[in-house]
């Protein structure tokens, strides 16, 4: 893909994004009715919902990418999984912050060691190895390849550790699951809220994803000039 | 395939007799094991818990602090002197260079744990149940597959200007399993219930070894290839 075509498309996705995100606001704020027993602050599940689904996606994009770059060492693949690490760096965050919120109120602790909580507290470190890794190896080839590694070693034991703290004998309280899995259950109008949150966030990851990929390209470019300047001259 | 056993065999002797000459990793891990046993004893108030109910979370976690010690350091040694391009550029396959290592790391890592039962034992006089060949089991099974990963991602940290200080951030999202199916199954031996209910951990920590190793053979030589 050229350049020019990324950034169109950055920019296309982008607004796109940025709308959803403000008629997101306007439904969550003015239009979605306040669900009965946890009253307002239930509304932080049309953020905190939509930035988990971006996460896991994210995820996936940069063990695949990162195993596809392995095996074919195109770089092209790498710029891939960075950008998706990227942006499921940040939507964690949102996800991580948004979530003891919530619960804090909902559950009256921000924190428990619920599975899914755990799988995605873990699956962010994971993440933050990923960029610690790239940041400090001392050759850029080799920083790429470990990097993809970490991708594709998380994708396979994250699975291992999910089942593990499923399994886990303690007292987990079980309301998130089912908050989670009730989608289909919710509310007509509280079921439009969270799709347009979904999509939203999900254009928006597209776009910064997008405008991440055609900078590492732009790099990429740029270095190559730099190579060739020296014989030009 | 003889070949390759006996290439794995032959760096693994290297790896233990560098280890015997200078103890150098074996007497650091050894130290450490004992001393957080030492600090444990002042970190816990006694008269409020009984330390044999925590006693399989104690030595879990003492084993991987001093495992993670050593085995940050299974490819600086080789780094410092060079002699990495060597073991690389022979014509052992890179996959047996890993298995060898994790054969090298898991021995050490065995005598540590050996060391760690032995100090709670001396200190806080723990009950360690009354069969010990199921527990050698656990503790076989568990510790391979915490150093499989270990070992491959100290090739990895070994890379990086952060060294060992990358380390257990790495590793430690991804030990979960064996902390938690290691420190139950060996809790429940401990207390000498019935094979039964330690079977259930046993499997889990089989299927993440297995795992674990299969995809460090796999991915060791992406991490090392030049």
């Amino acid at each position: 893909m050229s350049l020019a075509r990324i950034r169109w498309m950055a920019a296309a996705l982008g607004v796109l994004g940025v709308a959803g995100v403000l008629v997101l606001h306007w439904l969550v704020f003015f239009w979605v009715g306040t669900e009965r027993t946890m009253g307002i602050v239930q509304r932080i599940f049309y953020v905190h919902v939509p930035a988990a689904w971006v996460t896991f996606l994210a995820f996936g994009i940069t063990a695949l990418c990162g195993a596809a770059y392995l095996w074919l060492r195109d770089e092209r693949l790498d710029w891939a999984a960075q950008s998706a690490a990227e942006g499921g760096l940040i939507f964690g965050a949102i996800m991580l912050t948004s979530g003891p919120l919530w619960a804090a109120y909902a559950w009256g602790t921000p924190w428990t060691w619920e599975p899914r909580l755990t799988l995605t507290l873990l699956m962010w470190f994971v993440f933050v190895g990923y960029f610690l890794v790239r940041a400090s190896a001392e050759d850029r080839q080799a920083g790429k390849r470990m990097a993809a590694v970490i991708g594709v070693l998380g994708a396979l034991l994250i699975p291992l550790v999910h089942v593990s703290v499923l399994w886990f004998p303690s007292l987990h309280p079980q309301p998130v699951v089912l908050n989670v899995e009730e989608g289909p259950t919710l509310d007509g109008d509280m079921l439009i809220t969270l799709m347009t949150g979904l999509l939203a966030f999900t254009l928006i990851f597209f776009s910064v994803f997008c405008l991440r990929y055609g900078l590492e390209h732009m790099r990429y470019q740029r270095a190559l000039e730099m190579r060739e300047q020296p014989r030009a001259t | 395939m003889t070949v390759y056993l006996r290439q794995v065999a032959a760096i693994v002797r290297k790896d233990l007799l560098l280890e015997v000459r200078t103890g150098e990793r074996l007497a650091a891990m050894g130290a450490l094991t004992v001393l957080v046993a030492v600090l444990f004893h002042f970190a816990i108030d006694q008269g409020l818990v009984r330390m044999q109910l925590l006693a399989a979370g104690l030595i879990w976690m003492t084993i991987l602090f001093g495992g993670m010690l050593g085995m940050g350091r299974t490819f600086e040694m080789e780094r410092e002197q060079g002699a990495i391009q060597g073991l690389l550029t022979s014509p052992v396959p890179l996959d047996g260079i890993y298995l060898a290592k994790v054969v090298s790391n898991f021995i050490l890592v065995t005598l540590i744990e050996v060391v760690a039962l032995a100090a709670y034992w001396l200190f806080f006089g723990f009950n360690y149940g009354n069969d010990p060949l199921l527990l050698a089991g656990v503790l076989g099974v568990a510790t391979l597959g915490f150093v499989a990963v270990t070992t491959l991602f100290s090739a990895i940290s070994a890379q990086t200007n952060m060294g060992q200080t990358l380390l257990p951030i790495l590793i430690f999202p991804l030990l979960v399993p064996v902390v938690i199916f290691g420190v139950t199954a060996t809790g429940r031996i401990f207390a000498s219930r019935p094979v039964q209910e330690v079977e259930g951990s046993l499997y889990l920590l089989a299927a993440f070894t297995v795992v674990a190793l299969t995809a460090g053979t796999i991915l060791f030589r992406y991490v090392v290839e030049e």
